[in-house]
């Protein structure tokens, strides 16, 4: 119970005190984010000991709020905590030169409290709050430099998608507490039939918004407007994470059908969104699209069927996705610039990055004995062995291939050309966050045999995944590199670079729409506007006329009380004499009349 | 015992009562009186709820005979659902006394028309006689007009006349259906324990009185199509009005749909209930959808109530369809404290766009842009403000929307398309946001001044229990389920 306070109150702790202190607020959030650190550990630890932490607190009438650390819940806390804190040590550095430090670290804490609950998170209300939290505080995040032409937009866009596929959540949520009469996750993961499968695909659906899944997926790219930490954070074991994350958690629920389709989504975004890489001109927007297509690996998992294949490529990715980030932060200082074709050569100004950065992207790729190496095998071979083997297979082989391509393309970029050194501020702190998670990146293959039994899972293994998965990375670095991606695109490059919008995409499917039906309304709400008050003054008129006729009579048969007829007049003549001062006093004193009329009748009953 | 209801509700009128009796007086005199009723009114709600409710039935009761020829009496009361808002109406009421310290413009009368909108406020969620209901019904009303052709922005006369032709019109079908429900009563009586205990209609007439009630209330909440007068009043009504207007009279609405349409003709109720359930629907989703159509900022916020107050209809004709005691204890809560939560939030965007209209002149938001920068705490409070609107968890609406929507599912799953209406909200906020706060700032609004005292000490009340409510709304919603729970 305490370790689970700990590991969100801290961070929380931070939000709150950074902006009532104003002074140190990046120590404030190093402290925090150690104390968060720790405590995740504590929990891990006993998890590892059988002894799994739980808390209920009070939330609505019959459904209370839960936290508990299972080992899944203890393993992504630790694995958040991790990359935040690393994160965090680079920003120190990064936004040293940024007088709005304080709300940027307030609001980062904010984002690794929520993502804590999230991934602690008992129950569904819970967890959906969480699920909304992160959302809030990435777009606050994404929108940090608001004054910027684009910002804004792009932090909206970002809160809309997502939202939009939350409302899976809220039915399948609604769904299954209706089928099950508890909010708790464990109790409603049984619940089978019908209402497993419908709740399955509205899950899937708000995984796909949140972790950026074909057609949902541009808004991940345009999310790249905050600053850099923020997207290292984003895209590696937060925001984006939530999606595999609850598809992870919910397995257990999802009936056959559900796996296909789930599967068919991951399998088609990673091979889209690597495309979609492949063209990119734009290195953090390339390392967005490359998210995409991570997680739509890790889908692809899950819909094989092997949900802790999933969870280790979460887990590797997540050290791997933050080191790339981080090393172009440092690239896209040192040349004021993110756009590749800027970028030539930067690898040159800082040799030491680079090569932390070139570990990351061989062991995204898949390389031996670096981490990813391990749980792509493991994803292939889960591909390999599910019942869609052809399909899912050929899948998890693309995207590997594609991985292993816009990877190495990054590099011969970054490497060939000239070095054009300038001092940069910050690079220390910069520097340590960065190795820090470089170190995890290449020896986290090891953690994987604990994992494994904590989780109490086998993975799938084969010579053949093996020989096909490193076939395919190796054939992607070599195209990667000697090829480059416009010319390995060839006549999809236009579309690729647009995204692969079908038709003008989510503006023309979705937002116009909904504008045009929002004008529509409006003219017809202007037109009953109208109308109302064309019948308005026919009554009045009425009135008047019928007033003259027979003012009593009327008005008596209208109204059954003598203040209606008082009021009624005053607010006419009020009306015709436009002189509304004295009237009012008028009216206020006739209606205080009658109410204390009224009170003066009951007590002299009373008496 | 110490007649507490009574007082509270009378307080304020013996504020109007002093500040006509000071006729001389300056305006800060006036305000003090004002602030000053206002607090002890607060006081004496803050009694009542700690008094508290019993399960089941009416509590706190006061009744003194005023016309028993007729069966009419003076009686007062709350349960569970009343409580709440009587609460909610003395709190927003002090803040808006406290908003209103530097009107200028003839406070004598603002303050009076103010302290008897209070009163009638009160009473109108206190009383438990019909005959004293429809009094307190229609006194509110006639307060409201005055505000708004008073002291209300450039189209007020119109907007003014709209506000008194819709809601003259819409409350006279009350009275009728009030006059039938005691011509049902035996013996006849206005006691409306008696009705709820034991409803005197039943068959056409009981559908007839329920028809007559939905149209006022309908009116008052208000509902698709017949809502247009709530626009119009709200964007011409002064901030303090508007707040007013959306935080408490709207409930009006919704109180009634639940005490008289709900508790006094269930069966009828029953029966018209996918009907019901269908306004509300359709009206949730074209409040959100007109909302993101609008550039007046004002304006935008009117019409998400309409859609706000649209989920709370379609928790209450939920409510009436549930056969099962829980779903319906489920709807009902999610309705009460759906009708808190838009008090407390609408309430601090109204006081947000006052604010701003006081200081730029204009509510077009195409003609803001990048005031985050220049008036930080006005910009963070809106910003808490638009997402505890769109239903974010942690802040205010969500606990309320949530178990509406929950029951909405199961009852009449077809009906939870009206969750769309939340990621309209967000696209709309979303929206305003960006256009006013965020993106470049513009030199026009250089000198733009942040939030004084007096604005901070109106706001931070509000702010700090939407907060409250979205992380633990347990204390409401306990009150809250005492009665729901034990309700036929």
């Amino acid at each position: 119970m305490s370790l689970l306070a700990v590991v969100i109150l801290a961070p929380l702790g931070a939000t709150a005190l950074i902006p009532l202190l104003r002074r140190a607020p990046g120590a404030l959030a190093l402290l925090a984010g150690t104390l968060s650190l720790v405590a995740s550990l504590g929990l891990l630890q006993a998890a590892f000991t059988g002894v799994y932490a739980t808390a209920v607190l009070p939330g609505l009438p019959n459904l209370p709020l839960r936290l508990v650390a299972e080992p899944l819940n203890a393993l992504l806390s630790v694995t958040v905590a991790t990359v935040a804190l690393c994160v965090l040590i680079y920003a120190v550095g990064y936004m040293r030169e940024d007088p709005q430090r304080p709300r940027f670290f307030a609001t980062l804490s904010f984002f690794v409290a929520a993502m804590q609950t999230l991934v602690l998170a008992g129950d569904w209300v819970l967890l959906l709050t969480a699920w909304e939290l992160i959302g809030l505080s990435s777009y606050l995040l994404i929108g940090f430099w608001y004054q910027r032409p684009g910002v804004p937009a792009a932090a909206s866009r970002a809160f809309l998608y997502t939202r939009s596929a939350d409302l899976g959540l809220y039915a399948a949520i609604f769904i299954l507490i209706a089928a099950t009469g508890s909010s708790e996750i464990a109790a409603t993961l049984h619940t089978g039939g019908t209402a497993a499968g419908v709740a399955s695909l509205l899950l899937l659906v708000a995984a796909m918004g949140k972790s950026a899944q074909t057609p949902l997926h541009d808004w991940l790219q345009r999310a790249m407007a905050g600053p850099t930490p923020v997207s290292a954070l984003l895209h590696s074991a937060t925001l984006v994470a939530a999606g595999a994350i609850l598809l992870i958690r919910s397995a257990p629920l999802l009936p056959d059908q559900a796996l296909l389709v789930i599967g068919l989504v991951g399998g088609i975004t990673t091979v889209v969104t690597g495309l979609i890489a492949m063209g990119e001109s734009d290195l953090k927007r390339l390392l967005a699209a490359s998210t995409s297509s991570q997680y739509g690996l890790m889908l692809l998992a899950v819909g094989a069927g092997v949900p802790l294949v999933a969870l280790l490529h979460l887990i590797a990715h997540a050290a791997i996705k933050s080191s790339l980030f981080l090393g172009a932060g440092v690239f896209q200082h040192s040349r004021d610039a993110t756009s590749l074709h800027a970028l030539r050569g930067a690898g040159r100004d800082r040799p030491r990055i680079f090569i932390g950065y070139a570990l990351a992207a061989l062991a995204l790729a898949g390389m031996p004995p670096l981490s990813g190496f391990f749980s792509k095998d493991a994803i292939v071979a889960a591909a390999l062995s599910s019942p869609h083997a052809w399909l899912f297979g050929s899948f998890a082989l693309t995207g590997t291939l594609l991985t292993g391509a816009y990877m190495a393309r990054t590099l011969r970029i970054l490497w060939r050309g000239e070095a054009r050194r300038q001092p940069l501020g910050g690079l220390a702190w910069m520097g340590a966050g960065l190795s820090a998670l470089v170190g995890l990146a290449i020896i986290l293959g090891l953690a994987f045999a604990p994992i494994e039994d904590l989780m109490g899972g086998v993975l799938p293994a084969s010579t053949t995944a093996l020989i096909a998965g490193l076939a395919a990375a190796l054939a992607g670095l070599a195209l990667g590199w000697w090829v480059g991606g416009s010319r390995l695109l060839g006549p999809v490059l236009g579309w690729a670079q647009q995204g692969f919008a079908i038709g003008g995409g989510m503006n023309a499917w979705v937002v116009r729409p909904v504008w045009r039906l929002a004008q529509l309304f409006d003219r017809l709400e202007q037109r009953l506007y109208g109308g109302v008050l064309a019948a308005g003054r026919l009554a009045l008129a009425l009135g008047r006329a019928s007033r003259l006729s027979d003012e009593r009579g009327i008005d008596a048969s209208i109204h059954a009380l003598v203040r209606g007829t008082v009021n009624l007049g005053a607010r006419l003549r009020a009306l015709q004499s436009g002189l509304i001062h004295r009237e009012l006093a008028l009216s206020a004193l006739a209606t205080g009349f009658i109410l204390g009329a009224l009170l003066l009748a009951g007590w002299l009953r009373l008496s | 015992m110490f007649p507490l209801v009574s007082t509270t509700l009378f307080l304020p009128l013996l504020g109007a009562l002093i500040i006509l009796a000071l006729r001389r007086s300056s305006a800060s005199v006036v305000h003090g009186i004002g602030i000053l009723t206002s607090a002890l009114t607060l006081a004496g709600a803050v009694w009542m709820w700690l008094r508290g409710v019993e399960p089941g039935v009416f509590s706190q009761l006061e009744q003194i005979d005023w016309m028993p020829a007729i069966g009419a009496s003076y009686r007062v009361g709350v349960d569970g659902i009343s409580l709440p808002l009587v609460l909610l109406t003395a709190l927003l009421f002090l803040l808006t006394f406290i908003f209103s310290a530097n009107v200028r413009e003839r406070p004598h009368a603002y303050g009076v028309l103010m302290l008897l909108l209070e009163s009638a406020a009160i009473g109108t969620f206190t009383a438990l006689d019909a005959l004293l209901f429809y009094v307190f019904f229609e006194v509110s009303l006639v307060s409201m007009y005055f505000l708004i052709a008073g002291w209300g922005h450039e189209d007020r006369q119109r907007a003014a006349l709209m506000f008194f032709l819709y809601t003259l019109l819409g409350s006279l079908p009350l009275l009728l259906a009030i006059l039938g429900l005691y011509l049902g009563s035996d013996p006849h009586s206005f006691d409306m324990r008696a009705w709820i205990a034991d409803p005197p209609l039943s068959g056409t007439a009981a559908l007839l009185a329920l028809l007559a009630m939905l149209f006022t209330f309908a009116v008052k909440t208000p509902v698709f199509p017949v809502h247009t007068w709530l626009p119009a009043a709200h964007v011409q009504a002064p901030a303090a009005g508007s707040v007013i207007l959306a935080g408490v009279m709207l409930k009006f609405g919704t109180y009634g749909l639940i005490r008289f349409a709900l508790q006094m003709t269930p069966e009828a109720f029953r029966q018209a209930g996918v009907a019901v359930l269908v306004f509300g629907v359709i009206s949730a989703l074209y409040g959100a959808f007109v909302a993101l159509a609008q550039s007046d900022l004002k304006r935008l916020i009117a019409y998400t109530s309409v859609n706000h107050m649209g989920y709370i209809v379609v928790g209450v004709a939920i409510a009436a369809l549930a056969t099962d005691a829980e779903v319906r204890a489920v709807a009902l809560d999610g309705s009460v404290l759906q009708m808190i939560s838009h008090g407390l939030v609408t309430g601090a965007l109204f006081f947000l766009v006052g604010m701003l209209q006081a200081r730029a002149h204009t509510r077009d938001m195409a003609r803001f842009g990048g005031l985050l920068k220049f008036v930080p705490v006005l910009g963070w409070c809106f910003v808490l403000a638009a997402f505890a609107s769109l239903g974010l968890p942690g802040l205010a609406h969500f606990p309320a929307e949530f178990q509406i929507f929950l029951a909405t599912l199961r009852i009449e799953p077809v009906a939870l398309v009206v969750v769309l209406g939340i990621a309209v909200t967000a696209g709309l906020y979303l929206r305003a946001i960006a256009q006013v706060f965020l993106g470049e700032p513009r030199d026009e609004w250089l000198a733009m001044p942040d939030l004084n005292l007096r604005e901070v000490l109106t706001l931070a009340p509000l702010l700090v229990l939407i907060v409250v409510l979205g992380v633990a709304p347990a204390w409401v919603l306990e009150v809250i389920h005492l009665t729901t729970t034990t309700l036929k």
